[in-house]
């Protein structure tokens, strides 16, 4: 019996240590294999975390979304158009080497050499001359100020030949089974220890981690009404993400589903993730509401419709069944088609649909809608093209301006896709951990984990 | 006609339909996890046959072999994630091997009973010592079939564990060239199984 109570007083007590703060490492998860660490060849939503816990940008974007230094502590628009950078003399690589003009350029250049480079990077830098005057890297591209500096946010400068290497606020390593980042001595003053990702892709396994306290930030399941646990907080951020339909049978159905969408979801499946889209583009990019005015009729019932859409995701594929008896409300019959990723992918570049609807995270600022767009946008999946677009564009210089009005104007006479859910992250976080949220997500902001910090 | 199954795989592999929105590298390939899942699969293939060897035919007619069997991985796997003590923080390897063995063992002892001949009237009135050679004696020889046609099938099923468990490994490396459409990473995946196979046919031959 003595013996008993010896032990248990000892579990008690080892219970009552606490683990000093300054030792903890954030413990979070990936659904998905983020492939190797490569600041010129990585392209996916995991693999820009991994960029920019780290690497550094020539420039970074606030939570607020306003374009800030990074490694460029100022920038100037020179009378020819240049773009010039003056780069800080504090950022080093992970061999103690210092960030130089040489390896932005490398950087820059071998993005528009290799055949392999991320698209995205490469649409950013497209068209543009790079170089050197006086030691500092300088960028002349066709597209407006305002744009290539928020886009060039999105290209964190890797060590000259060594494509793997950043000179971010974490060293990067890879453990068997994890990807992990551990703090450096950098400018932007990281004040957590590291960062430790697993693997999880099950949505019901990150619950059980966050409950039994194996994960100081993660999403819980949406379809679980799951309490709390003590030891997190709830964060929702919105996001610049939504649920896109496009059409290649014109205009009607989208007018359909612009109608649909505003009674078709049931706030019990809605919950927090999402809300019933409104208007034709993100309103986190700071676009107004602005509804469909090709000024033809809605299409008469009754009428099929084929819709196809990703598969695998159980709460969108119980929201579109609500969208399915809505419109059979109105005599319309909306056939869902479940399809593997990649194969709607294919069907959606081959424009090879009726209807199909993808999940779309835009980049954050609002010349991403061009994706829709410009003849060989990423998300021009039906040809969408009006000889007034070109001069239009030109006249989008900043966020804000005019022009914007009036590209929104055009798109609503004719649009190729409609959103119809936009979605907000729904996240738990371990109570002792501050972070600022942002509609970029906690990470790919300046500084973005940098600025995270323990509470005392 | 095996040759033409895998060939068919091969050729499904290389021209796999489909695109992806972001061109993603493709994994690094797991070869920390190549160890483990060699004792996993070790342990399964002496497991197995040994528990065979000792229940002999009457297993297939045990009631809780099937009750035990009828679980998938995927309940096993949560089980496993479920009695996990919060304390030992997140099962790696070893967790993901305790809950292979439990899916997998009860079904391949059931799947090496079911194919041992019956026992009735002989061996069986020639004693013990003789029931027990029969029984090696045939699963020596139904070892590289059984084998040959089961590997595959634990190689690439246990991504369920995996994802389940957390624990990247085999599974997860093939499901992940599928989504990023690594063609040629897939494509040495199926000629790895199907050199597998081959070297199990011709073990299985050399036996005979």
């Amino acid at each position: 019996m003595r013996h008993l109570l010896l032990a248990l007083s000892l579990i008690f007590a080892s219970a009552q240590l606490t683990i000093p703060l300054s030792a903890q490492v954030v413990e979070e998860s990936f659904n998905r294999d983020p492939g190797p660490l490569d600041f010129i060849q990585g392209d996916s939503y995991e693999q820009w975390i991994l960029q920019s816990l780290a690497g550094d940008a020539l420039v970074g974007l606030s939570p607020s979304g306003k374009v800030v230094p990074r490694l460029a502590t100022t920038w100037k628009l020179q009378k020819d158009g240049k773009l010039l950078f003056t780069l800080r003399s504090d950022a080093r690589y992970t061999d103690g080497s210092t960030v130089s003009a040489e390896d932005v350029l490398w950087t820059l250049q071998e993005i528009l050499r290799d055949p392999k480079a991320s698209p995205t990077k490469r649409a950013i830098l497209q068209g543009a001359d790079i170089g050197l005057d006086q030691g500092r890297p300088w960028i002349h591209s066709p597209k407006p100020l305002g744009r290539l500096l928020m886009e060039l946010a999105r290209v964190p400068i890797a060590q000259r030949n060594h494509p793997e290497r950043g000179s971010g606020p974490f060293a990067y390593r890879k453990d068997p089974g994890a990807w992990v980042f551990t703090r450096r001595d950098h400018f932007l003053k990281p004040r957590i220890d590291g960062i430790r990702f697993r693997l999880l892709p099950d949505a019901a396994s990150v619950m059980t981690a966050l409950q039994k306290g194996w994960l100081t930030i993660g999403a819980p399941a949406t379809r679980r009404q799951t309490a709390l646990p003590l030891t997190h907080r709830l964060i929702t951020q919105p996001m610049h993400a939504q649920l896109v339909v496009w059409s290649q049978l014109g205009v009607g159905p989208l007018q359909l589903l612009e109608s649909w969408r505003k009674d078709a979801f049931p706030a019990q499946l809605l919950a927090m993730n999402a809300t019933p889209s409104r208007g034709l583009w993100p309103e986190t990019l700071g676009f107004e509401v602005q509804e469909i005015e090709s000024g033809f009729a809605l299409p008469r019932s009754p009428g099929t419709l084929r819709l196809l859409y990703p598969a695998g995701d159980e709460s969108i594929e119980k929201l579109l069944l609500a969208l399915r008896e809505r419109a059979r409300r109105d005599g319309f019959d909306l056939q869902l088609t479940p399809m593997e990723e990649g194969l709607l992918m294919g069907q959606l570049q081959k424009g090879d649909f009726q209807l199909a609807s993808s999940m779309v995270v835009f980049d954050p600022h609002p010349w991403s809608v061009l994706e829709y767009m410009e003849p060989k946008g990423p998300m021009n999946f039906i040809g969408w093209k009006h000889p007034k677009l070109a001069e239009i564009t030109s006249r989008l210089l900043q966020p804000g301006d005019a022009a914007w009005r009036d590209l929104q104007t055009l798109w609503a006479r004719g649009p190729a896709a409609l959103p119809i859910l936009d979605f907000q992250s729904v996240i738990w976080v371990d109570k002792r951990l501050q972070v600022e949220p942002s509609p970029m997500g906690l990470y790919l902001h300046t500084p973005g984990a940098a600025g995270w910090r323990w509470n005392q | 006609m095996g040759w033409l199954v895998w060939g068919l795989g091969l050729a499904l592999a290389f021209g796999l339909p489909g695109a992806t929105w972001r061109a993603s590298a493709p994994p690094v390939f797991p070869w920390h996890t190549v160890g483990p899942t060699l004792l996993a699969i070790t342990s399964m293939a002496l497991g197995a046959p040994l528990l065979a060897w000792i229940g002999g035919p009457p297993l297939t007619r045990q009631r809780p072999l099937a009750l035990l069997e009828a679980p998938p991985d995927l309940l096993w796997a949560a089980l496993v994630l479920a009695l996990w003590p919060a304390a030992w923080g997140p099962p790696e390897l070893s967790g993901w091997l305790v809950a292979f063995l439990a899916a997998s063992l009860p079904g391949e002892v059931r799947w090496l009973a079911q194919a041992m001949p019956t026992e009735y009237p002989f061996p069986l009135a020639w004693g013990a010592s003789a029931v027990k050679r029969v029984r090696r004696l045939v699963l020596m020889r139904l070892w590289g079939r059984w084998l040959a046609a089961r590997l595959p099938i634990w190689l690439t099923a246990t991504l369920v564990l995996e994802r389940v468990l957390g624990v990247p490994g085999l599974g997860t490396d093939w499901m992940t060239r599928v989504s990023v459409r690594d063609r040629a990473g897939l494509t040495l995946w199926v000629l790895g199984l199907a050199l597998l196979w081959t070297l199990s046919q011709v073990l299985d031959r050399d036996l005979a």
